[in-house]
């Protein structure tokens, strides 16, 4: 909202502060300003000038115009494009070295000819949008341009203003002003110039709790042309476009009461009843705007005899709108409920001045208020102009609200700084708020009309009023007075930071990724896109699907890394997020996913994934899966193939495996499938850390140190290539007996002497005994019977 | 005699041992000499042959020749070893500027140091850190918060819509609901976590940013215990002192509301780009806990009173770091993210 501090200056007793220092006063006790800035500031050195002389100027539209510029310009030649620079009309004359913004105006010769200084247009001065030639007006040469001053915009951030319908319009900002600084408030409206006698038309309310109040008068005897300049620049510094005197009025006192105002063509109205009813369904309307709108029950509209002819609160009709031909009109001043108007705004993505103000619960006392403002403005730009028959009004009145009672000893513990009770009296009454103390110590508080329609009706918003205008900088920080109590303690939380902070230092660096996936990116790896919750309305298509899984991104975050760096870990903790059935909220699934990215053969990648698994776990199960077919994965992946029971279609058919630790299944370690990572190889380590938290730490217990030293011997087993090294360890340590202390995979062989398709696997194996040191026919009976049971199990031996 | 043979012996000695070349010429000749079956041990056995009132001055002279000869081995050898020692330190040189081997630690995104430096804070002022779901129910996220629908304030939050009929949380302000449905009054909680407004993404707008929310619910809680949490809380994040204020701020679901502001730290007062040369940088939305939310969460309003608000996390970690691009957060590029 844009507030012009000349019509805020008019609408009080007194000079308020100077702009600056005004706008900070509002932010710091009313509103947000977003800034000040000056309007126009060069209108304080432009003045009248009179055409004396036009001629020609060969070879060019131009011409040159001799003028006089007041007795202290003097005469003054000036080369001017405008089609209307005739003899005898006063304008705008610029002298030499003004600015206009950052356009300087400056002595020069145009087209061979001397010119000392501009005649300009009202688009030229920032008035209006008017550039079709130089303005003309009634002034002495040397005069100021009447009516026009220069002019300072305070914008304050509509969000600011949401609960406030009152600041909607100037003279609502002016009574803030008026509390704060101690100005007194000018009120523009004069209530007697309202007519007496029988209305023309009856207002129909269908439903009252819809619109509370329908008001309006006719005029005839209306000329519609443009406004006078004042106007269209009081217009255009509340960021307005003047259109025509008629509705640059209903627009000025939008601006200054907050009440939005419409005018009909009276003479394109069919009988003399002005209905408010609910649209009939499927009702068509073609609106100001060009459009045509289908209605529904729904939306509530302003009909006569012949249909709907506006859209209550948000746009007028095009049938009866006014223009150059107008003389009579209805001019309507309405109050409506406020979300029923958001509600259609906001379906019809029609957001106006009018249901702006609306949709923020205005004060149905204003109606009358805006009408009579409109009887005194139209006087001025439309002369001639008559009122016809009375007032025209449907009112069926809110019940009032009951007053508030506040307790002083309530403020001021809430506000956490004494105050005495007559300053809160005080403020509430500069603030136009009835105070009274039935009960001493305890006000009880009416509040006006203007803030009575949503924005105040507990005794905590008078808390704020209060604490705003005593200045919030008025309390000091004090800590509160209160048991200690032992927090409640997040161990899922804090457990999810023990992963992040034991990944980081096994070399994994953190990244945050989106919750959004593409259709296009779930169907790369397999996953179904109608297995996914939808986002109903994505900005695009990037954004469409709730991941069920981090690997999109963390196959991105591979992807975009592999262009700058060949090895890289990387690592996330994030969420799926899972349908549930019957309108629960989706099951999110907190989950780590770790990756690292080589350009070696994937092997020890793979390996260092199982070790950081068990870091996290120790002790766990790493289970290869059983080999898949590498034939399923040519070309583009199939969504059904990560329904199958085999690997996901995403991972190396032949490098998986699944983790499980103390009986439960934890995750995946895989080898991101190559037709993925065209870069390098991709291993990728996967955990549920919802299963793993319920697990729970390892429970820990100390076990007796032996006493009796132990004995280590090697064996290197020759097995075939696929033999997998913790099966044939596991065998080892079963046949060595309870004596086995451990058994170490130490290293693999292949080659000479070895036959081709078979390796040798070394295991170091250490034993003792509880209760007495091992003889070495112990040793040797233990040796033998790993040896006869590996040889039993087929198994060769090396020397 | 004897004194004459010893004598001989002694320089000979002396001489072969000072003059030895490396460790083994001094043994060798420590052998000869001084062995079990050396020089000085075969004149020692003849002692005896010798009368007796001589063989007491020659055995003082033999142990003295002893002596001189050991402790010139002794000094000679420590010299060698000393010499064998040196040299091996010096071939043992190694080049500390290389590389340490192995891989480097990783590191954590800069929105997880914050947080948890965050929390760590607030639990030491006995606040519980909640957490609540990304994705909400229209009433935790909107009406619960006393934003109604067709509520003008919901023009301000974008909001992503599921085809479930859930939403994305727009911000972590439902926790606040969350908390009070589970713990009841009194109640201190911070919330940090993910939300989501539906906006396009440019260098300094995300879809996706990070939030702390805050609320602390007891008997007679004022603007005033407000002020000092949060100036505690803006400390603990600069590190220093800081200068605030508090100005009037509209959230429906706070009575009254505020904005703090933080005077500029790049600045100091005067005007920057930073603070857009106001001098002060909006930092801080909070306000009293409106009753109609008190009461969403189950807690009676005339009993218990409040203070509430939320911190954005994103916005602080990039004033923190001087990161100028929120896309860098969520680009998961390595560079950006090793420097943290």
């Amino acid at each position: 909202m844009k507030f012009s501090y000349n019509w805020l200056s008019e609408l009080l007793y007194g000079a308020p502060a100077d702009p600056a220092e005004l706008t900070h006063l509002i932010t710091m006790k009313t509103a947000e300003c977003e800034g000040v800035v000056p309007f126009a500031p060069w209108l304080a050195q432009v003045v009248a000038a009179r055409v004396i002389e036009v001629a020609p100027i060969e070879g060019s539209h131009n011409v040159v115009a001799q003028v006089d510029a007041g007795p202290v310009h003097g005469r003054k030649q000036v080369v001017c494009g405008a089609p209307n620079c005739r003899i005898g009309i006063t304008t705008a004359y610029v002298p030499a070295g003004v600015s206009l913004g950052d356009k300087q105006i400056l002595k020069a010769v145009i087209g061979g000819v001397e010119s000392d200084g501009m005649l300009a247009s009202a688009a030229e001065l920032a008035i209006n949008r008017d550039h079709s030639g130089i303005i003309e007006i009634e002034a002495a040469p040397g005069a100021p341009l009447p009516g026009l001053s220069p002019d300072y915009v305070i914008e304050v951030d509509n969000k600011s203003l949401t609960h406030r319908p009152d600041l909607w319009g100037h003279f609502g900002m002016a009574r803030e002003l008026a509390a704060i600084t101690g100005a007194k408030l000018k009120d523009p409206v004069n209530l007697s110039l309202l007519p007496s006698g029988d209305p023309l038309y009856t207002v129909d309310i269908e439903d009252h709790s819809l619109a509370p109040r329908y008001s309006a008068l006719v005029f005839e005897n209306v000329t519609v042309q443009p406004s006078p300049l004042w106007l269209q620049a009081r217009l255009e510094a509340a960021g307005m476009n003047s259109i025509n005197n008629i509705v640059d009025v209903t627009n000025f006192i939008a601006a200054e009461l907050a009440e939005p105002m419409h005018a009909f063509d009276a003479d394109k109205l069919n009988g003399t009843t002005i209905s408010v009813r609910r649209a009939k369904s499927g009702e068509p309307y073609d609106a100001l705007n060009g459009e045509t709108y289908t209605l529904e029950p729904r939306h509530l509209v302003i009909a006569d005899a012949g249909g709907a002819i506006a859209l209550a609160g948000v746009i007028g009709g095009a049938g009866s709108a006014i223009n150059d031909q107008t003389t009579r009109i209805v001019l309507e001043s309405a109050n409506f409920e406020a979300t029923g108007i958001r509600r259609t705004s906001s379906e019809m993505k029609l957001r106006t001045d009018a249901s702006m103000r609306f949709e923020k619960a205005q004060d149905p006392n204003n109606t009358v208020r805006a009408l009579a403002r409109a009887v005194e403005l139209l006087a001025i730009v439309s002369p001639g102009i008559r009122l016809r028959g009375g007032l025209i009004d449907n009112f069926k009145a809110p019940p009032a609200p009951p007053p508030i009672a506040l307790p002083m000893e309530w403020l001021v513990r809430k506000l956490g700084r004494p105050i005495e009770a007559a300053e809160v009296r005080a403020i509430l009454e500069s603030l136009e708020f009835g105070v009274s103390e039935p009960t001493p110590g305890v006000f009880s508080v009416t509040v006006p009309s203007w803030r009575a329609t949503k924005d105040i009706t507990i005794k905590d918003d008078l808390l704020e009023e209060v604490g705003r205008m005593v200045g919030y900088g008025s309390i000091p920080p004090v800590p509160p007075l209160k048991p200690v109590q032992r927090p409640w303690v997040n161990h899922e939380r804090l457990f999810h930071h023990d992963i992040r902070q034991a990944v980081a230092a096994q070399g994994f660096t953190e990244t945050y990724n989106y919750s959004f996936v593409s259709d296009s990116m779930a169907l790369r790896f397999g996953f179904e896109p109608a297995s996914h919750i939808r986002v109903s309305n994505p900005i695009s298509v990037e954004q469409s699907l709730m991941r069920i899984s981090l690997l999109p991104g963390i196959h991105k975050n591979i992807v975009d890394n592999a262009r700058y760096s060949g090895e890289f870990r990387l690592f996330e903790i994030g969420n799926e997020i899972h349908k549930r059935e019957g309108g629960a909220l989706p099951h999110e699934i907190p989950h780590l996913m770790a990756a690292i990215h080589t350009k070696g053969d994937g092997t020890a990648a793979f390996h260092e994934l199982k070790r950081l698994a068990e870091c996290l776990m120790p002790g766990c199960d790493v289970i290869p899966t059983p080999v898949g077919q590498a034939s399923s994965l040519q070309g583009a992946f199939s969504p059904a193939v990560a329904g199958q029971a085999s690997s996901p279609a995403y991972e190396h058919p032949a490098r998986a495996a699944v983790i499980t630790w103390r009986g439960e299944r934890t995750g995946r370690i895989f080898e991101l499938h190559p037709l993925l990572v065209e870069s390098g190889r991709a291993s990728i380590l996967d955990l549920d850390l919802e299963v793993l938290f319920k697990l729970g730490p390892a429970p820990k217990r100390y076990q007796p140190l032996r006493r009796f030293p132990s004995s280590s011997f090697d064996l290197s087993v020759v097995a075939s290539l696929r033999t997998l090294a913790g099966e044939l360890g596991s065998q080892i340590s079963s046949a060595a007996g309870s004596n086995c202390e451990s058994v170490e995979f130490l290293y693999s062989y292949q080659g000479q002497p070895l036959p081709d398709d078979k390796q040798s696997l070394s295991y170091r194996i250490t034993v003792s005994a509880p209760d007495h040191t091992l003889s070495s026919e112990e040793l040797t009976a233990i040796r033998a019977s790993i040896i006869e049971a590996l040889k039993s199990a087929g198994y060769d031996l090396r020397g | 005699m004897i004194e004459s043979t010893l004598s001989e012996l002694e320089s000979r000695a002396a001489a072969l041992i000072d003059a030895a070349a490396s460790p083994d010429s001094l043994e060798s000749a420590r052998v000869e000499f001084l062995g079990r079956k050396g020089a000085l041990a075969s004149i020692g056995k003849d002692m005896g042959k010798l009368p007796p009132d001589e063989r007491a001055a020659a055995g003082k002279l033999l142990n003295a020749v002893k002596q001189n000869l050991e402790s010139r081995f002794d000094a000679r050898k420590s010299a060698f070893d000393k010499a064998a020692l040196d040299a091996r330190l010096a071939a043992e040189w190694i080049d500390v500027t290389r590389p340490a081997p192995g891989v480097r630690p990783g590191s954590l995104h800069p929105l997880t140091l914050i947080q948890s430096e965050l929390e760590e804070y607030f639990t030491s002022l006995g606040f519980a850190v909640v957490d609540g779901p990304e994705v909400e129910t229209e009433w935790h996220n909107f009406d619960a918060l006393n934003i109604p629908a067709a509520h003008p304030a919901r023009d301000a939050q974008d909001t992503f819509w599921l085809e479930d009929g859930h939403l994305l949380r727009t911000h972590t302000s439902p926790v606040q609901v969350r908390a009070m449905e589970k713990f009841g009054a009194p109640l201190r909680i911070i919330a940090p976590g993910r939300v989501f407004r539906n906006e396009e993404v440019d260098a300094s707008h995300e879809h996706t940013f990070y939030q702390l929310e805050g609320m602390m619910i007891d008997k007679d809680v004022s603007v005033a215990h407000m002020l000092y949490f949060m100036k505690g809380l803006l400390e603990a994040i600069f590190n220093r002192e800081v200068t605030v204020r508090l100005r009037p701020g509209f959230f429906p679901f706070v009575e009254p509301g505020f904005e703090l502001d933080i005077k500029c730290l790049i600045c100091g007062g005067p005007g920057c780009p930073v603070c857009k040369q106001s001098g002060w940088v909006e930092l801080l939305p909070c306000g009293l806990v409106h009753p109609n939310v008190l009461r969403s969460g189950g807690i009676d309003p005339e009993q218990w009173n409040g203070f509430a608000f939320g911190l954005g996390l994103t916005r602080l970690v990039m004033m923190r770091y001087a990161i100028d691009d929120i896309r860098h957060l969520a680009s998961g590029d390595l560079r950006f993210l090793r420097q943290f």
